[in-house]
């Protein structure tokens, strides 16, 4: 494939602002170890060597406890398992994940379950964050809740913008009594409150629908009150880019309007679009964190950092590493994909690379 | 910005919308002026048009042989060092939507304050002699001077004491007695339970003369003296604008009241706190069993919407006293070793009470698939492990349940125990319907490839922690939990439509003789028709909604016996037929006992009064009896002390004598 010089030019250009390129760098980098999450955050070990056989529990389905000739039918419990092979010394072993915890097991706290401190805090070994009120780990709950959020924002991104970009196109493509009409009804449609829309449809949810199935209709709910805006941006541009000359080149040559306003116009309209795009995972990372904090987000026991901040808020003084760690997260994140979008804004600023003079 | 221009045209819809609520408020105040009739001509015309109901007799038709009681002989309970003055500063979540007691909005978590904890009945139980006598309860005299059973006439004859008074200074008379059947049963004050309540509970009342009634009953009930000297008049020279806008009329208005707090209405600052000021010309408050009660002057009551900034209001000393009832709060927000407990500005109390427990557990809906299987329910219930909850969440303060029916003394089963968790008697029972094999999830499944699966439903967001243990413990066991955490109100709709497969709820009961089975388990509230004539199954029959069978039992031997207990009149045989309801129960293993809480657990500032018993034996809440006082010296002389660093010696107290083994 080969790019457009231009945009080649703005690629370069992107890359010599370190900032937001290295935030870049480390944003993949964190996507593509959270794609692989199982084995860094997992209580099921990475390899098993059991009786000369081995195991590679991380992905598929659970190994019952008879497994390794233990008393029981249901999972493993590895940790335990490990013990045992410590104190038997037959040979066998394993090894663990770097963070040995499952972002949904409880594990108890002097007994009870209530928030650990972090590990270098006095606190039990390998909670690098501490735990949350129910001894959960922190770390993986964040983990987790970072790749569900981020794709979550990923995908709804993809999908605002493919609705936005395709009805902002054809109304200022076609204009006149459609693009009024149009207009109308997405002034209508923005006013309806999104919150309250969440809040009455996850009420009435039955929540029979897996998870999955709950999370996927959170995102075509919010996809179908986001889309709006993207809608003016493009009947603007496009508006600009029909009067020009190559356009009405394409129309004498026969082009149908998808070809033009695809293949000719939207070429030349993108790099504005591509500027709000980490604005708009911004935004929805602190929708969904939103939605989360007030109960109205994913379903529990999904980890988030919504519920996590939530939590901390209400422990700010007996587990103050709750909201601390959860915040943190959340800051890193948001800034990560702030400085990605200054820069993008920055190399993609029409002003150096116009075409006029 | 865009969003910018969005959210204020979001706002300007808002407050469109706003002004246009404004105006159509004010306008319907503005036509309310119509002159009113008097409700008590109405009243009086209501009585002779249901002269079956209403008796107006004179004293010469009260029978000659009545052994009338007092209850004076009972002991008093509140603390005689007692000192009236001063102001509780307390809290509550939301304003109160309303003053009224009655209609619309009026039973929310205010109402206690003016209505249930505040009004004075004829007669009340008293809450630390709680054996059972022949007439059941022992009461002590409120508004009756005395009071007396008629049992071959299924009558309870009551006198009012001739100095009973209204807080406004206007004598009790039999006049507000009858007026409270005809408040009741009107239609104006639009609460159908009332109206229900006060038509088929009683079969009539007759007045004898400004002070003796009777109240006529269609069955004797063990616990008659509940309903008989439970009840309190409702004033009638107070609601002589009664009509069909009284839910607006009174929206707002505090009537005279039989109780000792009353509120001013300069102090309600709408949205923001409430006062209650003490009557002090009470007409009950140096009678025994009375006096030594209600003492503060001022009880101020801030709404607070967020509890975590209520406790900190706590710390700070700007409310007196709090709810540590929550583990986390007792042990870790405000531990023995928080500053203001070691220094003991702020005392501990934990205290045992003995009263019907809520029915905190799994309530199974059998109309639904797989929980209809009954040996389904029985290795679910192996698969609960309520003992770690206990131990991990409550840290072993709270109890198992063992029946459906815990609390009530002699009429909860001696020896039934509710099942423990068990990995192998699940997994054998679950086998037992065709669940054999585990998934890949450790889920087990079926020959047709059906998951275990079904799912919890609750309205208690703050033990969804609690459950999320049981739903991880019971995966050992091969059953998915699936849990469904909703808000208060949506939760209850679905369990009311009969639409969870599994409810965790619990019924809040009050501090009665007898746990009630017909609401909860009587094939009536469970379908439509549940039986045909020759007792056989309806194949036709349609769930019944709105009710509280949430198990959807309906058991024909079981009505039997429900029919037999509500007729009976006989103590141990009610008692026997209880015992034999819940072994059926337990064996129907439709209703998972979850947990008891036998505590109440209270942090108070030390300037706080109670008595050395620390409360009473029933009651359910610090402030329900009003036996505390506010000590102006200690208070002055604790303020003192925290700005000086003088400490005190610290309390972590303990009540244990009501505690059961």
């Amino acid at each position: 494939m080969t790019l457009n010089p231009l945009t080649v030019r703005k690629l370069k250009r992107f890359r010599s602002i370190k900032r937001g390129y290295y935030s870049f760098v480390l944003l993949m980098l964190l996507i593509a170890v959270s794609l692989l999450g199982e084995m860094f955050v997992n209580n099921r070990p990475l390899i098993v060597s059991y009786e000369g056989r081995w195991h590679f529990p991380t992905y598929g389905a659970n190994l019952p406890g008879k497994t390794f000739d233990l008393d029981y039918t249901y999972e493993t419990d590895y940790r335990e398992l490990r013990d045992k092979f410590q104190t038997e010394d037959r040979g066998n072993w394993m090894i663990m994940p770097l963070v040995p915890f499952n972002p949904n097991e409880n594990s108890s706290y002097e007994g009870v379950f209530k928030p650990a401190p972090p590990s270098w805090m006095g606190g039990p070994e390998k909670h690098w964050l501490g735990t949350d009120t129910t001894g959960r780990d922190i770390f993986a709950r964040l983990f987790y809740g970072f790749r569900i959020a981020i794709f979550f924002s990923l995908v709804f991104m993809a999908l605002t913008y493919l609705i936005g970009i395709t009805v902002g196109s054809l109304m200022g493509y076609y204009g006149g009594i459609f693009d009024l009409i149009a207009q109308r009804l997405i002034e209508v449609w923005s006013n309806i409150p999104f919150l309250y829309v969440v809040i009455i449809l996850f009420s009435v949810i039955p929540s029979t629908f897996s998870l999955p199935a709950r999370i996927g209709m959170l995102l075509v709910v919010m996809v179908l009150f986001s889309w709006t805006s993207m809608t003016y941006y493009m009947r603007t541009a496009t508006y600009r880019e029909k009067a020009r000359d190559y356009t009405a080149a394409a129309v004498v040559l026969g082009a149908g309007p998808i070809r033009i306003i695809f293949n000719h116009i939207l070429p030349n309209t993108i790099s504005t679009i591509v500027t709000f795009m980490p604005f708009t995972v911004i935004a929805a990372i602190s929708a969904i964190t939103a939605l989360d904090f007030l109960g109205f987000g994913l379903p529990p026991p999904t980890p988030s950092m919504g519920e996590l901040l939530k939590q901390g808020t209400q422990t700010l003084t007996t587990a103050p590493w709750i909201v601390s760690s959860a915040f943190a997260a959340l800051v890193l994140i948001l800034l990560l994909v702030t400085f990605i979008g200054e820069a993008v804004r920055e190399a993609f600023d029409p002003k150096k690379f116009t075409t006029y003079k | 910005m865009p969003h910018l221009k969005k959210s204020q045209r979001n706002y300007a819809l808002f407050l469109s919308c706003g002004l246009l609520l404004l105006v159509a408020c004010g306008k319907k105040e503005a036509s309310d002026t119509s002159p009113q009739k008097d409700a008590r001509d109405e009243a009086k015309s209501y009585y002779s048009v249901n002269s079956e109901f209403f008796h107006f007799r004179t004293p010469a038709d009260i029978p000659t042989d009545l052994n009338w009681e007092n209850g004076q002989h009972l002991p008093e309970f509140a603390s005689p060092d007692a000192v009236k003055g001063g102001t509780l500063n307390s809290w509550i979540q939301d304003f109160p939507r309303t003053l009224r007691t009655v209609g619309p909005d009026s039973n929310g978590s205010f109402r206690r304050w003016i209505l249930d904890n505040n009004t004075m009945s004829y007669a009340s139980r008293h809450p630390n002699v709680t054996d059972l006598t022949k007439n059941g309860f022992e009461y002590y005299p409120g508004l009756a001077e005395e009071w007396a059973l008629d049992r071959a006439n299924k009558t309870v004859y009551v006198r009012l004491n001739p100095a009973a008074r209204w807080s406004d200074g206007e004598p009790i008379t039999t006049e507000d007695v009858l007026f409270n059947f005809f408040f009741h049963r009107s239609s104006y004050i639009k609460a159908p339970w009332y109206n229900n309540f006060y038509s088929t509970k009683f079969s009539g009342i007759s007045r004898f003369d400004d002070h003796t009634f009777a109240l006529h009953f269609p069955e004797l009930r063990p616990d008659i003296y509940a309903l008989a000297l439970g009840g309190s008049p409702t004033p009638a020279h107070a609601y002589t604008e009664l009509g069909d806008d009284f839910v607006d009329r009174y929206q707002w208005r505090f009537l005279p009241t039989t109780g000792p707090y009353i509120v001013r209405d300069s102090d309600i600052d709408k949205g923001r706190s409430i006062s209650l000021t003490r009557n002090k010309d009470w007409w009950a408050q140096d009678n025994k069993l009375w006096r030594h009660r209600y003492n503060p002057d001022r009880i101020r009551l801030v709404v607070i919407r967020d509890v975590a900034k209520a406790f900190e209001a706590f710390r700070k000393g700007d409310l007196d006293y709090f709810s540590l009832g929550l583990a986390e709060y007792w042990y870790d927000k405000l531990p023995d070793d928080a500053p203001e407990v070691a220094q003991g500005y702020i005392h501990k109390l934990k205290f045992y009470n003995d009263v019907p427990r809520p029915t905190y557990g799994l309530w199974m809906n059998q109309s639904r698939p797989l929980i209809e299987n009954h040996d389904i329910r029985v290795g679910l219930q192996h698969a609960l492990n309520w003992d770690l909850v206990i131990r991990k969440f409550s840290r072993s303060d709270w109890t198992r349940m063992q029946t459906s029916a815990d609390g009530y003394g002699e009429f909860t089963h001696p020896t039934l125990r509710s099942r423990t968790f068990s990995i192998d008697k699940a997994l054998a029972s679950f086998a037992k319907a065709g669940f054999r094999e585990r998934g890949p999830d450790s889920i087990l499944v079926n020959d047709q490839g059906d998951r275990l699966s079904v799912q919890i439903t609750t309205g208690y967001a703050h033990f969804k922690d609690m459950l999320t243990i049981l739903q991880e413990e019971a995966v050992k066991a091969g059953i998915d939990l699936r849990l469904e955490v909703l808000d208060g109100t949506t939760a209850w709709k679905k369990v009311q439509e009969k639409k969870h497969d599994i409810a965790f709820v619990a019924f809040g009961v009050g501090p009665e003789m007898f746990p009630r089975y017909w609401e909860t388990y009587h094939s009536a509230n469970a379908y439509d028709l549940a039986f045909l004539e020759d007792g056989s199954i309806n194949p036709n029959r349609k769930v019944q909604t709105q009710s509280n069978n949430l198990q959807i039992i309906a058991n024909a031997e079981l009505d039997k016996m429900i029919t037999a207990y509500d007729k009976s009149d006989n103590l141990e045989e009610m008692k026997q037929l209880a015992y034999s309801m819940e072994e059926l129960l337990r064996e129907d293993a439709s209703f998972a006992p979850g947990f008891n809480i036998p505590f109440m657990r209270t942090g108070i500032w030390r300037w706080l009064g109670i008595p050395t018993s620390g409360n009473v034996k029933i009651s359910t809440s610090f402030t329900e009896y009003g036996l505390y006082w506010i000590d102006d010296t200690a208070k002055t002389e604790t303020e003192k002390a925290r700005k000086s660093g003088k400490t005190f010696e610290p309390a972590i107290t303990v009540f244990d004598q009501y505690k059961l083994e």
